[in-house]
């Protein structure tokens, strides 16, 4: 079964409206099954997206020919001026 | 004569060089006056008249001065402008050329603010329906603000604090002073050429009015309200209302609170995530268990517990019938067997002239019986014809004549009940019992 959503929101959405319906608890057994076994999926997808993102700050600086580059930003460096 | 010798005649050039001279060592001087007549022209200057209630000068504003004007000159407006006193030649006329005004009372910053706030939610720029939600889980952000400023620092700060695990790409622009407005809107519209930015944040730390005026132009206003991107707008302090901020889909009232507000929704989600996984697992498990249970409970039920049974009594019940069939259908033919046999057995035992005598005996008396029993009917009923004729002859009208009584007739023979019917002289027969008279009627009682 390939995962319909793409995006976190609409995953967490799905996610919710899953759980409902299963809480609901007046589905054919194998319909339920079905429901759970997208809802774990979508509940690790979810996981996954939030732990997808690394911590990482970066800063952008024009090149000479114009274009923009990014580059690491140091945090220490950062002061003076408020 | 010499009266004309003697004065000097100027050329309509001559003097009126003579006075822009004059005028001009005025220098540079300070009006206050109230703007009426107000014109922006397509070239950029501006032109309009300065007044009070006793007169009235001619000004100018040309593009190169006006642009920096922090406010919108109109009429009405009173002002302190600073210029110098010109003089157009090929008109004559005089003007003050404004250098630089500000609005007088209220400061130009502040009423320029009010003008373009004013503008802007005319334009509707402020309007909530253009206003778009953050994202729920944001992974990279673009951060447009002084890479030296004490905003950055904050929100990075905060990031760190709560661990969030998020990209951060800052645009760095001069946040404040000549161009800071141009950096801050190039950064909006930098973000907006890539594809991979899920929110951006405009802002810098507090300052005064002038310091964070960049926030108040129209070209950051501009750039916010076009962007595609959702933008936070954390400008100063929490007091600190820029047009930037009511143009932005949101307003942090401070740099650190819009880290929060990008990084602070993860560990909510992350805990949603979790209860809700729980709960996909407990409402699995318990819809499970309830058909586990259901079934259970059906298997305990009358309808399939007995089935077993009742096949095994039904078979039993079976057999038996079957064998005591098998008996009662073996003992029955043995039975009748017998009792042929037995019946055989008698009739070859049987005298037939024995029974024909003891039948003509019954005949003979049961004849009897029929005869005695008819005479005695006879007789009954004899008896009861004498009764029947007996009061038959009481009822005879016979019997009544016999009494004394007379039937009267007329000529016709109708028996006569009422004396008016006849007449005197009519005929009537009168039966008695023996015999009868003709009779003429004499006279007739009623």
């Amino acid at each position: 079964m390939e995962l319909k959503v793409k995006d976190f929101e609409t995953a967490l959405k799905s996610l919710e409206d899953i759980v409902a319906q299963l809480e609901a608890g007046d589905l054919a057994l194998d319909k339920a099954l079905e429901l759970f076994e997208e809802g774990v999926k979508i509940s690790r997808f979810c996981n996954a997206k939030l732990e997808e993102a690394e911590r990482k700050v970066e800063t952008l600086i024009k090149t000479a020919d114009g274009t923009v580059k990014e580059a690491p930003f140091s945090e220490d460096q950062s002061g003076g001026e408020s | 004569m010499d009266l004309f010798e003697q004065r000097k005649v100027y050329t309509v050039f001559e003097i009126t060089s003579e006075i822009k001279q004059t005028l001009d060592k005025l220098g540079v001087l300070w009006i206050q006056g109230e703007i009426s007549n107000f014109k922006h022209h397509t070239s950029g200057h501006m032109y309009f008249s300065l007044k009070d209630d006793r007169a009235q000068i001619k000004a100018a504003c040309f593009r190169n001065s006006n642009l920096y004007l922090k406010f919108r000159p109109e009429d009405g407006l009173e002002v302190i402008a600073r210029g110098r006193i010109s003089v157009y030649e090929p008109r004559g006329d005089y003007q003050i050329i404004v250098e630089y005004m500000e609005p007088k009372g209220l400061g130009s910053l502040q009423l320029a603010y009010e003008q373009l706030k004013e503008k802007l939610r005319k334009e509707g720029l402020f309007d909530d329906a253009h206003k778009v939600a953050l994202p729920l889980l944001p992974h990279k952000i673009g951060i447009v603000t002084s890479p030296t400023g004490a905003a950055i620092r904050d929100m990075l700060r905060i990031l760190k604090r709560r661990n969030a695990s998020l990209h951060v790409l800052l645009y760095p622009a001069k946040v404040q002073g000549a161009g800071a407005a141009e950096e801050i809107a190039a950064g909006v519209r930098y973000f907006n050429t890539r594809k991979d930015i899920d929110v951006i944040i405009v802002g810098r730390g507090g300052g005064s009015i002038e310091d964070l005026w960049a926030f108040n132009e129209e070209v950051v206003a501009r750039a916010i309200y076009r962007s595609e991107i959702p933008i936070i707008s954390a400008v100063g302090h929490e007091v600190d209302f820029t047009i930037a901020d009511f143009v932005a889909d949101l307003r942090a009232p401070t740099p650190s609170a819009a880290a929060e507000m990008v990084s602070g929704a993860r560990d909510e989600l992350s805990a949603t995530v979790v209860s809700l996984q729980g709960r996909l697992a407990r409402a699995m498990r318990r819809g499970i268990e309830r058909r586990r249970l259901e079934l259970e409970r059906l298997a305990r039920s009358r309808a399939f517990s007995i089935t077993p049974n009742m096949i095994r009594d039904f078979q039993q019940r079976f057999d038996e019938a079957t064998l005591r069939m098998i008996q009662a259908v073996r003992k029955l033919t043995t039975e009748t067997r017998h009792y042929r046999e037995m019946l055989h057995t008698r009739l070859v035992k049987v005298d037939l002239r024995q029974i024909i005598g003891r039948r003509r005996e019954i005949v003979a008396r049961n004849w009897q019986h029929l005869i005695s029993s008819v005479k005695a009917r006879l007789q009954k009923e004899h008896s009861r014809l004498e009764l029947a004729a007996g009061r038959l002859d009481a009822l005879s009208p016979l019997a009544i004549l016999q009494r004394g009584y007379a039937i009267c007739k007329d000529e016709r023979g109708a028996i006569l009940r009422d004396a008016a019917t006849v007449s005197p002289g009519d005929r009537v027969a009168v039966n008695l019992a023996k015999g009868g008279l003709d009779c003429r009627v004499e006279d007739v009682k009623t």
